[in-house]
């Protein structure tokens, strides 16, 4: 019997280091084997008013990864009563993947600004993990990269370094097949976050030109049975008038 | 190469289990009982893995009198066939899964209406009119899909039953000589003897 | 998730939603039942159904059941259905390593404002939100062709039923292990409606 497969997002996912702050991009597409199950997800997750994460992988484990890391960060920042550090959400991240040694299939891409400034780390599903000033991861990772390898240098604006991921992305979603739809880009700053979802959508379906409406009566119906959900109150008009409930 | 068949009629249910205890290509006995009375109006027939199937059936009998004798109520063979599922369904994802096949028959003592429950050793189950374990569901399903229809009187029954019979004794390698066949209406449950023919 | 075989979907309309199935219970290519429930209401306007394992279905909808009514006597207020779906979401991902063999499908209508609300997850709860159709089951790759051109957004409860049962009964035709009839359940503010379809026998 063939085993079931899990929801995972053949992916793209960027991240990129500029002067005052970082962008991180994603794709939009989750596959099941070779279908497309969802042509819009959300791969940019949130992890702290300071920090989001990308995930790769599968769908399931990086949703609840990251929600997990998430509510613990919350926890953290409410003992401590500061900002949590992007190192510290890396640490519990990495903690967590290497505890259950590649079995949870998350691929991460966490970036984040805090008293050190923006930083980004790449996880991968075992528990290691890079700290650089560019990073792609999955499966569309390498058309990504070439992207960043070719166009990236030092002391980027805000703009180009948005610019740089899009194309990253896009090149992602073009040139790999596990990855597809629109853009998705996050723009982390001191202080602010800008979540620029489907910044770009490249693929936009055209409306159907015509209506593949059925006329009504088309479906050979066997039985047919009617729940009503609605109380009907007969209004008390004269005396011993009663309430009615159909 | 166990055999079950359930049948449900107007008033009644029947469960036939062959009496061949095999194993591998040995015939080991002959006149094997495969059918549990788990109350006055429901009874069990199984085929499975022989020491996990006498373990659970016994497991699910001695609760089901225990429930009863706690309540002072016979529990409807609805109720017997849901407990029993959940049973078997509780132990599935454990390392001591129990291996049994089952059909579950019982009139309802009040109304008369027959019941017959199929699952497997999965836990999947179903309600139906008629139904087959073993090899058995691949030769007879369509005989009784063909003779079956509702309101059987018992004696229509059991000539299913031996149409069924027949079609394996010519078509399915296995020599299975004879079966156990119960019976059970509102006056509870009874072994009748049904001739087949060699 | 091919030993028993299913087809389950849900699509949104205009203030309703539609959730259909087949109804066929078999074991690989035997046919056994005909009468198999694969869609459960867990309260007024929530509805799962549940593709997959047949024992499975069986386990979680009773399990789902439960959840639900112990929710709702904690909060004393109707679930929302995209609550239960976080609900059923996580109840599958607690069984990460050795997950329930079912993928949901969750349709309902918000009880406070009456918005749509379909979604769907994979054996291990990963949500899916959608704003036009969720399909689950051995037949889904059919079930997507069939959603994908058939649906149209703003669909009245009228027009949804004819949409959904076309796609279904179409798509489940060319699933072997799925079929032998289907039921469609639309879903509106003042009122459900429960159809079982004619479908082919074979």
């Amino acid at each position: 019997m063939k085993a079931p497969r899990a929801t995972s997002t053949g992916t793209t996912i960027v991240g990129c280091i500029y002067d005052g702050g970082l962008v991180l991009g994603a794709d939009t597409r989750a596959t099941e084997g070779p279908i497309v199950a969802d042509k819009n997800c959300e791969k940019i997750h949130y992890l702290a008013p300071n920090m989001y994460c990308c995930g790769a992988g599968t769908a399931a484990d990086t949703e609840f990864t990251t929600a997990l890391i998430s509510s613990n960060l919350e926890l953290h920042r409410l003992s401590t009563g500061r900002d949590a550090r992007v190192v510290t959400a890396m640490t519990m991240l990495k903690q967590m993947l290497f505890k259950y040694q590649g079995h949870i299939g998350a691929a991460l891409v966490l970036g984040g600004y805090d008293v050190n400034g923006p930083q980004l780390y790449t996880i991968a599903p075992h528990g290691s993990t890079d700290k650089l000033p560019y990073v792609t991861m999955g499966s569309g990772s390498m058309a990504a990269m070439a992207i960043f390898e070719s166009r990236w240098k030092k002391g980027m604006t805000r703009e180009q370094a948005v610019e740089l991921v899009k194309d990253a992305i896009e090149s992602g979603v073009f040139n790999d097949l596990g990855s597809g739809s629109n853009v998705d880009v996050c723009v982390i700053t001191k202080s602010k976050v800008d979540y620029l979802r489907n910044y770009r959508k490249p693929n936009e379906r055209e409306p159907k030109e015509q209506s593949y409406k059925f006329k009504r009566g088309t479906t050979a119906v066997l039985t047919t049975e009617i729940t009503s959900l609605v109380d009907i109150e007969t209004e008390p008009s004269n005396a011993g008038a009663s309430e009615g409930r159909a | 190469m166990e055999v079950l068949f359930g049948i449900t009629g107007k008033d009644f249910a029947l469960l036939a289990a062959d009496t061949n205890q095999a194993r591998s290509i040995v015939v080991l006995k002959r006149g094997e009982d495969r059918t549990v009375d788990l109350n006055r109006h429901t009874a069990l027939a199984y085929t499975g893995d022989p020491g996990d199937a006498i373990h659970f059936t016994e497991y699910i009998a001695a609760n089901v009198r225990l429930n009863e004798i706690r309540h002072g109520h016979e529990a409807s063979p609805n109720a017997v066939a849901k407990y029993t599922r959940n049973a078997l369904a509780g132990y599935l994802r454990t390392r001591q899964a129990y291996h049994i096949n089952m059909l579950i028959a019982g009139v309802d003592k009040t109304s008369g209406a027959p019941a017959l429950y199929w699952s497997d050793h999965l836990a999947n189950m179903t309600a139906l009119p008629f139904a087959a374990h073993g090899y058995a569901s691949y030769f007879c399903m369509s005989t009784m899909d063909r003779l079956w229809r509702p309101n059987l009187t018992l004696e229509e029954a059991i000539i299913v039953l031996q149409k069924c019979v027949a079609a394996l004794k010519t078509r399915f390698v296995a020599s299975l000589p004879e079966f156990k066949v119960k019976v059970i209406d509102k006056s509870g449950i009874r072994v009748i003897d049904v001739k087949f023919e060699k | 998730m091919e030993y028993n075989g299913s087809a389950v979907m849900a699509m949104k309309g205009d203030g309703c939603v539609a959730i259909a199935a087949d109804r066929r219970f078999g074991v690989q290519a035997l046919t056994l039942g005909t009468e198999f429930q694969k869609i459960f209401q867990m309260n007024k306007y929530t509805f799962v159904g549940l593709a997959g394992l047949a024992s499975d279905v069986i386990t979680l909808s009773d399990q789902l059941r439960y959840k639900v009514k112990m929710y709702e006597l904690r909060e004393e207020r109707p679930i929302s259905p995209e609550t239960f779906a976080h609900l059923a979401s996580s109840s599958l991902y607690e069984k990460r390593f050795g997950p329930w063999f079912v993928e949901p499908i969750i349709a309902g209508l918000d009880p406070k404002t009456g918005e749509p609300f379909i979604a769907s997850t994979d054996l291990i709860g990963c949500i899916n939100f959608a704003k036009d159709f969720v399909v689950s089951g051995t037949a889904n790759s059919q079930m997507y062709g069939m959603c994908e051109s058939l649906w149209e957004p703003n669909l009245g409860p009228e027009d949804l039923f004819e949409t959904i049962s076309q796609a279904m009964l179409n798509a489940i035709d060319r699933d072997c292990i799925a079929g032998w009839g289907a039921v469609v359940h639309v879903i509106t503010k003042d009122k459900i409606v429960t159809k079982h379809l004619k479908g082919r026998m074979d």
